[in-house]
């Protein structure tokens, strides 16, 4: 008996050692970074991968050190970056949204200030749109080389349903309440809102504080400063957005209805809505599912202008554009910033432009005319270029942290469930960088 | 173990009998080495992960940098944070409704399908596809068929108002009690069914002799009997609520502002979206610690630990 148990016994604890070893090997084996002479790049996984993939070959074709392309599909990108960012299987450089997506990063001392490259090539800093660079700079110094196409907001309408009412696309904030006035008049939901998925919701937050107080309030709370939110242009804006919401522009049911499983644009496209406030990637949303509605009904204008706002109604909001960063332990910083070098390439501009993205690059504009609906591309380009100031979204500008309360505050304010006191406390909460 | 022998083996079935000094015959343990298998298993995806949740619940790690010891700040957060205690509640709530409605269902299922009808076998086939289906595809099935403009909604005006379903604490939670029981009503309608398969038909012969009609039948045989089936399909259904998730990530992402926002979801909110993995592993933590305790009760409560056939005296 005593000597089956001993035997038990070792048999246990060997099992154990086995399971606390088996963890370790596991981490063990997967070293990508140990390849000597190539360079990992890691992008988001979309259909924009396709100039990605190609602009790498263009790379691998001259350079020594190879890179290689990783992507990871949808939504759960920043999620899986920042589990692997800090281990070995780091890339070397990787695609984000500028500002906060990687405030983190640059505070945990991982990434790469660019300056020295752009010292010894102006050209990674000045081929670009100066409203789009510079929102990866963060603390002063650039981290980001613009990398697909920008995607500004724009109030897209549906051209027969307005030409219908007997309206006009609106220029005015007093106009959009006209617009919003006759349309539900005739039973038709003035403007389409995904508020389910919050964020499209977010975008009329964006607008309105920039019209009302110039893009200087945001930045302010971004820094830090916190009584912003409570100053008398905050209060303002809220106030606009409740007007909008109790002159019935949304509907009742836009928290049931969401962009991305196509509900919201389906009602801008069917004519059941008149408005939808989106971003550039609305037209080819529509040019999938609806053709022709694309073709012949889509219109799109900038949001309007508020009377007596101190913000410029020519600026922007919305994704600036995506960017690649550096990470700092790369072993072949020379042959990374060759590889940036790409970014302003005209076969990266064409190639962009022939999948529908809008470069911002300053070559861009040569090759407008190329693009899928030129019209479009120019309105959008001339837009961005002229833009004094371009906002990136609220939930991009804070860190990753930040994103559910936001979202949360925004959607509980549109739905009146929460008071200009309660959105304000909801937005000093938040921790900048 | 001195006053035990080991009983001369004979058989394979008599192989653990012991003999014991009083005279009766009873069945020993096999050694431990035969459940070491699944203790290793157990340990290295349980119990190791599980360790490591506790020590991560005091620390701060945001995914990078350094991980940071902050004692119980973690926990003293979470006992202020409204949005936590709410989610507990929540959490109970929907795993309440969840047992409501699927307990009765899935029982008067589970006993039809064990009878010998007609069609019988193809509607249960029918009736168990959505068992087929993941979590994560019933759930973004049902978000498109409850768009309140294109949706069902959008053509049933008369039941669904204006189809807001989404925008309101009640008809968020009434979605998902709907969404998991149409999905796992015939996973529980299974083990029912089995369950009254098993019932010996001499016990319906004997309650026919005695002139009960169907209902009593029903009820005070088929009742009885399917009692540790009811158990087991209890236990599974009140730990699969209170760790629900996928339904509420794509259904309702814990919307409208918090008003679904389930433990689990809260959880999978701080340490993956937020990137607080240490308040993540305290509600993680915190889940456990529940879920444990009520099943736990139920456990106790329900004698299932003890097991009695409900055969005995048969």
């Amino acid at each position: 008996m005593m000597r089956l148990r001993s035997r038990l016994a070792r048999a246990v604890a060997v099992g154990a050692a086995l399971a606390l070893a088996l963890p370790l090997a596991a981490c063990g084996g997967d070293d990508a970074g140990g390849e000597a002479d190539q360079i990992r790049i890691l992008v988001y996984g979309d259909a924009t991968n396709k100039v990605e993939t190609q602009i790498v070959d263009t790379f691998n074709k001259t350079s020594k050190v190879k890179a290689v392309l990783d992507t990871i599909p949808g939504a759960d990108y920043q999620t899986k970056l920042q589990t692997i960012i800090n281990t070995n299987q780091a890339p070397d450089v990787f695609f984000n949204w500028g500002g906060g997506s990687i405030a983190p990063f640059v505070k945990a001392n991982l990434l790469l200030p660019l300056d020295d490259m752009i010292a010894k090539d102006p050209g990674l800093k000045e081929n670009f749109l100066p409203s789009v660079f510079n929102s990866a700079v963060v603390d002063g110094k650039a981290y980001g080389i613009p990398m697909r196409g920008t995607q500004p907001v724009m109030l897209f309408y549906n051209k027969k349903v307005l030409a219908d009412a007997g309206l006009t696309p609106p220029k005015t904030w007093d106009e959009l309440l006209n617009a919003v006035n006759v349309l539900k008049a005739k039973k038709i939901t003035p403007i389409a809102l995904g508020g389910g998925d919050k964020w499209p919701t977010q975008m009329w937050y964006q607008y309105l504080y920039d019209r009302v107080a110039g893009p200087e309030l945001f930045r302010s709370a971004l820094g830090g400063d916190k009584s912003v939110w409570e100053s008398a242009e905050s209060r303002r804006a809220l106030e606009l957005m409740r007007q909008l919401t109790d002159a019935g522009a949304f509907g009742t049911n836009f928290d049931s209805v969401k962009w991305t499983d196509q509900g919201s644009p389906t009602l801008l496209s069917t004519g059941k809505a008149g408005f939808e406030l989106m971003g550039s990637w609305a037209y080819s949303t529509h040019q999938d599912s609806k053709p022709e509605f694309a073709k012949n009904d889509l219109g799109w204008t900038a949001f309007p202008s508020i009377p007596g706002g101190k913000g410029d109604p020519r600026n922007v909001a919305g994704n600036t554009n995506n960017f690649y960063s550096v990470l700092k332990k790369t072993k072949h910083p020379e042959a990374v910033a060759e590889f940036l070098k790409l970014m302003y390439s005209d076969e990266f501009v064409q190639a962009q432009l022939g999948i529908g993205n809008l470069p911002t690059t300053v070559n861009t504009e040569k090759f407008l005319d190329t693009a899928g609906n030129p019209e479009y591309s120019k309105f959008q380009f001339d837009m961005v270029k002229q833009a004094p100031s371009f906002q990136l979204s609220w939930d991009q500008a804070y860190p990753p942290a930040a994103t559910t309360t936001i979202h949360q505050a925004v959607q509980q304010y549109t739905n009146g469930r929460m008071d200009a006191d309660g959105f304000i406390k909801a937005m000093q909460s938040l921790q900048a960088g | 173990m001195a006053a035990t022998t080991l009983a001369p083996r004979t058989t394979t079935g008599e192989r653990w009998a012991v003999r014991r000094p009083g005279g009766g015959v009873t069945l020993a343990r096999p050694g431990f080495a035969w459940a070491l298998p699944a203790t290793l298993f157990f340990a290295f995806f349980a119990i190791v992960p599980l360790v490591l949740v506790v020590v991560l619940s005091v620390t701060s790690w945001a995914g990078i940098g350094d991980v940071e010891y902050v004692g119980l700040a973690n926990w003293r957060r979470l006992a202020d944070d409204p949005v936590m205690i709410d989610s507990l509640w929540l959490s109970v709530l929907l795993t309440a409704l969840g047992v409501a409605v699927q307990t009765p269902l899935s029982l008067l299922i589970g006993v039809w399908a064990a009878g010998q009808q007609r069609n019988r076998a193809v509607l249960s086939a029918i009736f168990f596809l959505p068992l087929l289906l993941s979590a994560t595809a019933v759930s973004v099935l049902w978000r498109a068929l409850l768009d309140p403009n294109f949706g069902v909604p959008g053509q049933a005006r008369w039941l669904f108002g204006d189809g807001n379903l989404f925008g309101s604490r009640t008809g968020a939670i009434a979605v998902l009690v709907l969404v998991g029981s149409w999905q796992y009503i015939p996973f529980h309608s299974l083990i029912y069914q089995g369950a009254a398969r098993a019932i010996p038909a001499v016990l319906y012969q004997a309650a026919e002799i005695d002139g009960a009609g169907r209902w009593h039948q029903f009820w005070h045989v088929t009742l009885p009997q399917l009692r540790n089936a009811m158990i087991t399909s209890l236990v599974i259904m009140v730990v699969g609520g209170l760790t629900t998730f996928e339904t509420v990530l794509i259904l309702t992402q814990g919307g409208p502002g918090t008003d679904t926002t389930i433990t689990a979801y809260y959880m999978y909110q701080q340490a993956f979206r937020s990137f607080d993995f240490g308040a993540g592993a305290a509600i993680a933590l915190l889940l456990v610690v529940v879920a444990t305790v009520i099943s736990l009760i139920m456990v106790r409560v329900s004698g299932y630990d003890k097991m009695r056939s409900t055969l005995e005296g048969l």
